[in-house]
């Protein structure tokens, strides 16, 4: 969220009655549908945007829709810019770029998400797009002109860009000049002729000058417009016309200077008072020029002066807001800065205070600075901060403090605490530190308390705030703290912020709760940073953050799964995205995403894969814009985990790969990293290499200390070392991974990580199996299985393979085999394509299908079957059709291959 | 305390005087738009500005405002040393 938007900038600006045609330029104008980028690069008054909105009015677009955007300075925001640009698309192509605009929306905005969206977008358009960007040359952010650039470096052919600009853009021309994609109509050719000074002062104008006055006007002006424009102002009305040109012609002054000056003195003094005091404003309304002037003309003098065609720009239709052309606004400025400097900082107070009141914060605050008044400027940011805070513009409050001098932010604790949250949430922990302890010094009284009153020589204008700032002071300590990985320290100001914050402060309380929670898992303290976490949950929903309650519950969630508890986990997730939850009405609530990436997370631990599919197929839906900063990342780790189940090891690695590559922690501790992931897919794909130089690199051994943030590594380790016993056959090998394992299990029972014990117990087994300690494994297997059947686990065992497989085999044999057993082999024994048809065939095959198959799989023939079943041998055929179909097989003995491996009939073939 | 005029690193802050040098008679008055600089017309009928400028920044901030008024630019001539002289000789 940016704020209001301003519809007079985008809309196109309507052609003025009386200009002159140039039909030279139109011709040149017309190569932009074969061009990549047209810019008109000329000073200002030079008819770049008259010759721009004349053009398109006369439909010479060719029937691209066109959109226009006229920039200002607040434009240097990349995430300004771009909802400026992507609303002015829309109002060409309606419903273009909504994507763009929700991803925007975001804090901070993903910018290179949204130029790829908008691109995509565009490529799919059906009619040509023309964007003008009027008045470029106020964009100096170098992250703007980027964006640019990316965007001519990969243009579709239909979006056609127009760029009206005072000075030539960083873009890149050059290139673009060489390969023959870049129109340019410069000053030169922009130039009023002889001919069109002519058709100007004798058309419009009615000046009725003689060929030698326009030649001698024409050569003086050199064609510029605006001289030309207030030349014929000058002249309007006069007797001695070829005097006042004779004069002016073999004058030296600065043209605008002279003319502007004629215009000024024929002015009556209340009007020229009006122009100098309303140059200090960017934008012209009745009511606002009233309160800069303290007149009640300000409707009627600007309607006059439009009419006078003094250098007034309607900005809408209503005539509601007007500028002055840019050119004439200089020199009124100039003329009120000679005349009466001492009342500049007057008339920006009063801009300032009606726009206070009229609700634009933003602009309150420009004018307060334009004027001097820090202190207000200050004052106007401490009043709208919690607004600001509350519609998540965040980034615009950052920019403001960060405008401020130093030492109005050393006076103002609330101010200086905020900022160093922008800091704090840009990564920028340089001066953190010292900041909190210059802000906390300058409140605390001489016996270290903290002082009810705000002490006098500090200024606070939030009192609610100042409540809260030791609090505050303590969380961003803790921040700073995790920032540079200080768990402890983490955990200690944490608590301390907790025990601090103010009952009614629910925003500082989630913080802090969610810092300690972040810092209690990060040690693998789980109980603790499930409490901190829920805690921090409770405060974030009744401050109405439910954007961040998600944020959350994606952590609550992995704490539950690591804890070896899928159906809370599943559930958590599932509560989060209730309609009749903590956020009803607000759809799609960014985060949402996240909850479906998480339930296809536990769905495919249970082996369920169409539903993580559908689950990942409702994230796809909802878009990368709707997830939190993790989503990227995690959605393709899910997706190469369903990839490989489905038995695509290649579309699992080029997954992971990506997923390394937009990978954003987003603060949380990283429990499972890609890389290790990457290294236990290597190991399956049999590359024992890879993994080696992966465990080399991670400098892993067996000798670790097991702490939880290295578990998932060392688990990995395992696995590596009896790959290595396997291809070398080295008992050492074995016994590094049963000493990993037994230390391993033991910090993960001491931890209450349940998945984590499953997980070893699986590995053990294999490790006792390969050491040829059958009765070892089994027990181990059987462990295993006892604590992964309440919860559903299938693809800790299912991901193991053949030697899994066997070992279910044998312990399925025992008498006390359970039924999940069952399950676990059927899923082992089918890895790969076949585990993806046995979740998706197993029920769709009817009872009848399954009594056919049956029979397809002894000795009979087709009519002996038919007359078994008492069918006709159509109805057979239509079953067996059926049965080939979900089997995904074409022929009788496949089929009875298939439904074997699927465990659907007895395996009595195989021995 | 030598004033070097050239070689100097770009990090150095001391304020540079510039003379600059524009087509075109601009009336005294626009002094205070340029930050106080004094303006001289010459016979030439170019007008020169002439000043402190704090920085690289500062200066190319001079240049748009130059830009933005459509003056054309002549010339752009660091004037260093005269710092002091122009202070004791500058009534204004």
């Amino acid at each position: 969220m940016l704020g209001p938007l301003l519809s007079s900038k985008y809309r196109l600006p309507s052609p003025r009655p009386g200009s002159v045609p140039r039909q030279r330029l139109a011709e040149r104008l017309r190569a932009m549908s074969q061009s990549t980028l047209t810019i008109l690069s000329a000073p200002a008054g030079f008819g770049k945007t008259t010759l721009l909105t004349e053009w398109l009015a006369a439909g010479c677009a060719d029937g691209a829709a066109v959109a226009w955007l006229s920039l200002d300075r607040r434009d240097n925001d990349p995430a300004l810019f771009w909802t400026y640009v992507v609303t002015a698309l829309q109002t060409a192509v309606p419903g273009f770029g909504d994507a763009a605009l929700q991803l925007l929306a975001s804090s901070p905005p993903p910018i290179d998400a949204v130029l790829a969206t908008l691109l995509n977008d565009l490529d799919g358009l059906p009619t040509d797009l023309l964007l003008v960007l009027d008045d470029y040359h106020l964009v100096e952010t170098p992250e703007v002109h980027e964006g640019m650039t990316f965007i001519l470096e990969h243009q579709p052919p239909q979006l056609r860009l127009v760029l009206a600009t005072r000075a030539d853009p960083p873009l890149p021309l050059a290139q673009l000049r060489a390969r023959g994609r870049l129109v340019e109509v410069r000053a030169a050719d922009l130039r009023f002729t002889a001919e069109e000074a002519a058709a100007y002062l004798n058309g419009p104008m009615r000046l009725g000058l003689s060929d030698h006055d326009v030649a001698a006007l024409e050569a003086r002006t050199e064609g510029w417009i605006a001289a030309l424009q207030l030349a014929a102002l000058s002249l309007q009305g006069r007797e001695d016309v070829s005097v006042f040109i004779a004069g002016f012609a073999g004058d030296d002054r600065y043209i605008v200077d002279y003319l502007a000056e004629e215009v000024l003195a024929r002015q009556p003094a209340d009007v020229r008072e009006f122009l100098l005091q309303t140059s200090v404003l960017e934008r012209l309304t009745g009511p606002l020029c009233d309160a800069v002037t303290g007149r009640e003309d300000g409707k009627a003098t600007l309607v006059a002066l439009e009419r006078a065609n003094l250098f007034l720009v309607p900005l809408d239709d209503r005539r509601q807001w007007y500028r002055y052309h840019h050119l004439f606004a200089d020199v009124l400025h100039a003329h009120l800065l000679d005349e009466r400097p001492e009342q500049v900082a007057e008339l920006h107070r009063r801009a300032s205070e009606w726009f206070q009141a009229y609700g634009d914060t933003s602009q309150a605050i420009s004018h307060a600075q334009a004027g001097g008044d820090t202190g207000r400027a200050a004052d106007l940011m401490e009043i709208a901060m919690p607004v600001m805070r509350r519609e998540r513009r965040e980034a615009e409050l950052a920019r403001w403090m960060g405008a401020l001098p130093d030492e109005e932010l050393r006076t103002r604790p609330v101010l200086g605490v905020a900022f160093v949250g922008a800091l704090a949430q840009a990564s920028d922990f340089d001066t953190v530190g010292e900041r909190l302890d210059q802000i906390e010094a300058s409140l605390r009284s001489a016996d270290g308390t903290w002082p009810e009153q705000p002490p006098p020589h500090v200024i606070v204008v939030d009192q609610d705030n100042y409540r809260a700032l030791p609090a505050h002071i303590e969380m961003y300590r803790a921040a700073l703290a995790l920032a540079t990985a200080d768990l402890a320290g983490t955990i200690t100001h944490a608590r301390e912020a907790l025990s601090l914050a103010p009952q009614d402060e629910p925003l500082a309380r989630a913080a802090a709760g969610a810092l300690a929670g972040l810092a209690s898992w990060t040690t693998g303290d789980l109980p603790g940073a499930h409490a901190a976490y829920t805690e921090s949950i409770a405060g974030l929903t009744s401050a109405g953050f439910f954007a961040d309650v998600l944020g959350c519950t994606i952590t609550l969630g992995d704490i539950r799964r690591t804890q070896g508890q899928l159906t809370t986990a599943l559930r958590t997730y599932q509560q989060a995205l209730d309609p009749t939850g903590p956020a009803p009405g607000i759809e799609p609530l960014r985060g949402m995403a996240d909850m479906h990436v998480g339930m296809a997370g536990v769905l495919l631990e249970r082996n369920d894969l169409s539903a993580a599919r559908e689950h990942l197929a409702t994230n796809q839906r909802l878009g990368e814009h709707n997830g939190l900063p993790q989503n990227p990342y995690r959605s393709r780790v899910v997706k190469a985990r369903l990839r490989e189940a489905e038995g695509d090891l290649d579309d699992a690695l080029a997954l992971l790969n990506e997923a390394e590559r937009v990978y954003a922690g987003d603060y949380a501790p990283n429990v499972q990293p890609v890389p290790a992931m990457r290294a236990r897919l290597r190991l399956r794909r049999g590359e024992v290499a890879h993994a080696e130089e992966w465990a080399r690199e991670r400098q892993l051994s067996a000798g670790d200390e097991p702490t939880y943030l290295r578990e998932y590594e060392h688990l990995t380790l395992a696995r590596l070392l009896l790959a290595r016993h396997r291809l070398e056959r080295a008992p050492s090998a074995l016994e590094e991974a049963l000493r990993l394992l037994e230390a391993l299990l033991t910090a993960a029972e001491r931890g209450g990580r349940g998945a984590s014990v499953i997980e070893v117990l699986v590995l053990q087994a294999l490790a006792h199996e390969a050491g040829r300690n059958a009765p070892a494994a089994l027990a181990a297997l059987h462990r295993a299985v006892t604590l992964a059947q309440p919860e559903g686990y299938v693809r800790l065992f299912a991901d193991e393979g053949t030697p899994m497989a066997a070992l279910l085999k044998a312990l399925s044999k025992q008498p006390a085999a359970s039924t999940h057993v069952r399950r676990l082999l059927a899923a082992t024994t089918t890895a790969g394509t076949h585990a993806s048809i046995l979740s998706e065939l197993i029920d769709p095959l009817s009872e009848r299908e399954l009594d056919v198959l049956r029979l397809l799989g002894g000795d009979l023939d087709g009519p002996d079957i038919a007359r078994e079943l008492s069918v006709s041998l159509n109805t057979l055929r239509t079953h067996t059709k059926s049965i080939y179909a979900k089997l995904g097989v074409s022929s009788r003995r496949a089929a009875v291959r298939q439904a074997r491996d699927l465990n659907l009939i007895p395996g009595q073939r195989h021995s | 305390m030598t004033d070097v005029p050239t070689g100097r690193t770009p990090n150095v802050p001391a304020p540079e005087r510039y003379e600059i040098r524009i087509t075109g008679h601009l009336a005294p008055r626009w002094a205070n738009w340029f930050d106080g600089m004094t303006l001289t017309q010459k016979d030439d009928g170019t007008t020169v500005i002439h000043g402190p400028v704090a920085d690289q920044s500062a200066l190319h901030g001079l240049f748009r405002k130059l830009s933005d008024l459509g003056l054309p630019l002549v010339s752009v001539t660091p004037t260093p040393g005269e710092a002091a002289a122009d202070h004791t000789a500058d009534p204004s």
